[in-house]
């Protein structure tokens, strides 16, 4: 993971491609989208604690839309 | 209060060792879901099988993991422990207290929670066990304010842990406790957001008796050594013959590398430091007369894992040794992990170990992308088989022959 | 709001004044008795540390019982070590006899070093897995309590180390112990189509499985599980509460032996099968405590002092630990997973 914040760009790349799927994992995102895995995951945490993404752990952990993957129980 | 009977775990208030039943009572008096666990507890000890469904997303904002959610599978029976998520926060090194933290920890879940805990979890974080998901954020920000923070779940670096170090230790070859604060310290967004194929964890031993188990539960491992020759205190050596302490046969027979010799008419140990494999062995049984060296580190191993998928794995020597006292120190190690994490998140597969992607891709070819020296301590022997996958870069690719005519 | 990425709290506000004063100067350390370290530093100061065994599983009121026994002995200090138990850390020798004491009258259970049985690891079990082939917490008392005069006493060849993990997972530190208690599940999930369809997303459920053996069946509208690829672990029903593993008839208990993580004299060595099964008999499983004191009695009949199980075993040979303990052997017992080819003897040498 880089540090600093996150290029807008990327979180905007990144809510676009996650609009299209159910979810994913993060290195997923960046070999879809062309960006840097690094770049990917800073603007993760943005967008997770802008509640705009959450991590969703089915065995590993994926990231998804907020509220888009339902699980049992959810 | 539930009033109801729990006559199978009632058998298990009896007998010598501590009793689980007796805390669950205990909790039960002031919390209806620890006594509506002993109830959904005392039903698995009649059918012989669980009760818990896990699944469903709960955490706290900002953060990937922390909080595992847990649910009984009959929520209209158990209302009260129809969901029962689990909190890990994360440990002082070398789970070191003062009654005042511990009494916070206590008073925040009393709060909330089901008043029952793990100290500690497998992997090192004190484990607050069940509450509900509305009180999940309320939690962490009391326990947030308080100077606690939460420890690691899903595919993300977990909840670092060390040996007691040299805060009681006389064997500990670095400063385990530190190594391990400052280390977690730097990797919090490793920690708090999961991002890898798999989980990764670290573990501080200060020497090869390995208390905290790294080399079997870790796959990133870091175990004390010392480089040059252990140390004698020969007037202690003699204290020990004195005592009739049987120096040859426990000592120097079990020597694995019979390096140690015992002159008994002068009571005096000598070493072949050069045969010596620092196995710690000699220095457990006389650890007043034999002393580790003066050049300490660590060696780092990584690799190592559980059972799931391919089999448990012990962690291999990576770098045999390195110096682990100066902050440069500290650096030169974070330098060499996130080497090989950032090589691991760019190669394995989901749910794939550091381990197994280098079992399925070769050592070789890890050494090299991470830009690690191959040397003889990382194999006991090396391979049997002619099957070198050639870097075709070094070779010569002219396609010619000797006489210089094309192949 | 809450504070991100603060981290641990510092472990050096936890620490007692004798350790920071003579932090990374102990020079030797002793067991005056059991249960009780005495560490001294180069200073002359010692520090005693008495270990309490703790069942893990804990209310707050145990911890605050042992806040307050560590205010008054203690000066407030205090540690848990990686096998659970708890150190009272007494730097003032005058107050050590009187905490033993109190410790004793209060019936807190003393012991646990040296060439001991230590607390053993451990997981949730029933008490809170979603997975588990058996309880952990109630398998480890009844276990504890058959073992106990080992706990409380210095008399085994050498340390005894043991882990119990509820289910193949293995998530106790089971696969390098002396002794491993393992949870198992032998059949593969049962599927409920119908609640299948109701709660389950069908990619994520098959996104699930760690060796791919569950596949989607559309026409069906749900899944099939690969039964030769499934092991069992449970991480499906962890996705959907259609795949129930638990199967109160079949799940038992596996008991492997033989592992160390130290590298003093031999190298860490993996635990290995002895027995591949034991009936899940609550709430004490005799079954089980029996298997685990036969072996450790035939251990102290005939090991070396100071040999740990495992170097014993690789002295005298499996085999021949086969015939001193009468355990049955089977083909269950001889690997057929990844990596078995080294565990076949490859020489013509051998014993009966």
């Amino acid at each position: 993971m880089g540090r600093g914040p996150a290029n807008p760009e990327v979180k905007k790349k990144v809510l676009e491609y996650l609009a299209k799927v159910e979810k994913a994992k993060s290195r997923d995102v960046a070999v879809a989208i062309g960006e840097k895995k690094s770049d990917v995951d800073d603007a993760v945490k943005e967008l997770t604690a802008e509640d705009l993404v959450e991590y969703l752990y089915i065995t590993t952990t994926y990231i998804c839309l907020k509220g888009k993957v339902k699980t049992p129980n959810s | 209060m539930t009033e109801k009977k729990t006559p199978l775990l009632d058998e298990l208030e009896k007998g010598k060792w501590p009793s689980f039943v007796t805390e669950m009572k205990r909790a039960a008096v002031k919390s209806e879901s620890a006594g509506e666990l002993l109830q959904v507890l005392e039903r698995s000890y009649v059918e012989h099988r669980g009760h818990w469904k896990h699944g469903g997303i709960v955490g706290v904002r900002g953060y990937g993991g922390g909080v595992i959610g847990r649910y009984v599978d009959e929520p209209e029976t158990y209302p009260n422990v129809a969901e029962f998520h689990t909190v890990r926060i994360n440990q002082p090194s070398g789970f070191f207290y003062n009654t005042k933290t511990l009494r916070t920890i206590c008073d925040i879940w009393e709060k909330y929670g089901s008043r029952l805990t793990n100290m500690h979890g497998s992997t090192g974080d004190v484990i607050l066990l069940g509450c509900k998901t509305e009180d999940i954020q309320p939690i962490f920000d009391e326990y947030s304010e308080a100077g606690f923070d939460l420890g690691g779940s899903g595919s993300c670096l977990r909840t670092t842990n060390c040996c007691v170090g040299p805060g009681r230790c006389e064997f500990a070859c670095y400063d385990t406790l530190e190594a391990c604060y400052n280390i977690t310290n730097e990797f919090m967004d490793e920690l708090h957001r999961p991002m890898w194929p798999y989980k990764s964890k670290i573990k501080f031993s200060g020497c090869a008796n390995d208390c905290t188990g790294a080399i079997a539960r870790s796959d990133i491992s870091v175990i004390g050594t010392w480089r040059d020759s252990i140390q004698f205190d020969q007037a202690a050596v003699k204290e020990y013959a004195a005592k009739n302490f049987d120096i040859q046969g426990l000592v120097c027979d079990k020597c694995p590398t019979k390096c140690l010799t015992y002159n008994s008419q002068a009571q005096e140990l000598s070493v072949v430091a050069e045969d010596c494999t620092r196995c710690m062995h000699c220095i457990n049984m006389m650890p007043k007369a034999i002393k580790a060296g003066k050049e300490k580190g660590a060696s780092i191993l990584i690799g190592g894992k559980s059972t799931i998928v391919q089999s448990a794995f012990m962690s291999s020597v990576v770098v045999p040794f390195m110096k682990m006292e100066a902050e440069s120190d500290f650096e030169e190690f974070k330098d060499l992990v996130r080497r090989i994490w950032d090589w691991w998140d760019e190669n394995g597969k989901s749910r794939e170990r550091l381990g197994e992607l280098i079992y399925r891709v070769g050592m070789g070819k890890f050494l090299r992308e991470c830009e690690i020296p191959a040397v003889p301590q990382q194999v006991f022997r090396p391979r049997a088989n002619p099957y070198v996958f050639w870097q075709q870069d070094d070779l010569d690719k002219s396609g010619t022959a000797l006489d210089g005519s094309k192949l | 709001m809450a504070k991100l990425d603060q981290g641990p709290p510092n472990y050096k506000e936890m620490l007692p004044p004798i350790i920071k004063e003579n932090y990374g100067k102990w020079q030797y350390h002793e067991i005056p008795q059991p249960g009780v370290l005495k560490h001294v530093a180069e200073s002359g100061a010692a520090l005693y540390s008495v270990r309490v065994g703790s069942p893990r599983l804990v209310s707050i009121d145990f911890i605050r019982d042992i806040c307050n026994l560590a205010d008054q002995y203690c000066d407030g200090h205090l540690r848990f070590t990686t096998r659970n138990n708890v150190e009272f850390l007494v730097s003032d020798e005058a107050k050590l006899k009187a905490l033993l004491e109190t410790l004793s009258a209060q019936g807190y259970a003393v012991g646990g070093t040296g060439a001991s049985i230590s607390n053993i690891i451990h997981t949730q079990g029933w008490v809170h897995c979603h997975t588990p082939a058996t309880d952990a917490s109630g398998v480890v008392k009844a276990v504890m309590d058959d073992l106990y005069e080992y706990f409380e006493s210095m008399k085994l060849p050498a340390k005894l180390k043991m882990g119990l993990a509820c289910c193949l997972n293995m998530c106790g530190s089971t696969h390098c112990s002396d002794i491993g208690i393992v949870g198992v599940h032998r059949t593969p999930p049962r599927i409920d189509h119908e609640k299948l369809r109701k709660t389950t997303e069908i990619p994520t459920l098959v996104a699930s499985c760690p060796t791919g053996a569950i596949r989607p069946d559309p026409k069906n509208k749900s899944v099939v599980v690969n039964e030769d690829k499934c092991m069992y672990c449970g991480n499906c029903y962890t996705m959907s509460p259609a795949m129930e593993i638990y199967d109160p008839r079949n799940d038992g208990i596996a008991i492997l032996i033989g592992g160390k993580v130290s590298n003093a004299r031999t190298a860490p060595s993996f635990s290995r099968m002895v027995i591949p099964f034991l009936p899940n008999n609550p709430p004490r499983w005799p079954e089980v405590t029996e298997a685990i004191r036969s072996i450790i009695e035939l251990w102290i009949a005939n090991a070396h002092k100071g040999e740990r199980l495992g170097e014993w075993i690789e002295r005298i040979g499996w085999e021949k630990f086969f015939s001193l303990s009468g355990l049955p052997f089977s083909e269950m017992l001889i690997d057929d997973y990844i990596f078995a080819r080294e565990t076949f003897r490859t020489a013509a040498g051998f014993k009966y």
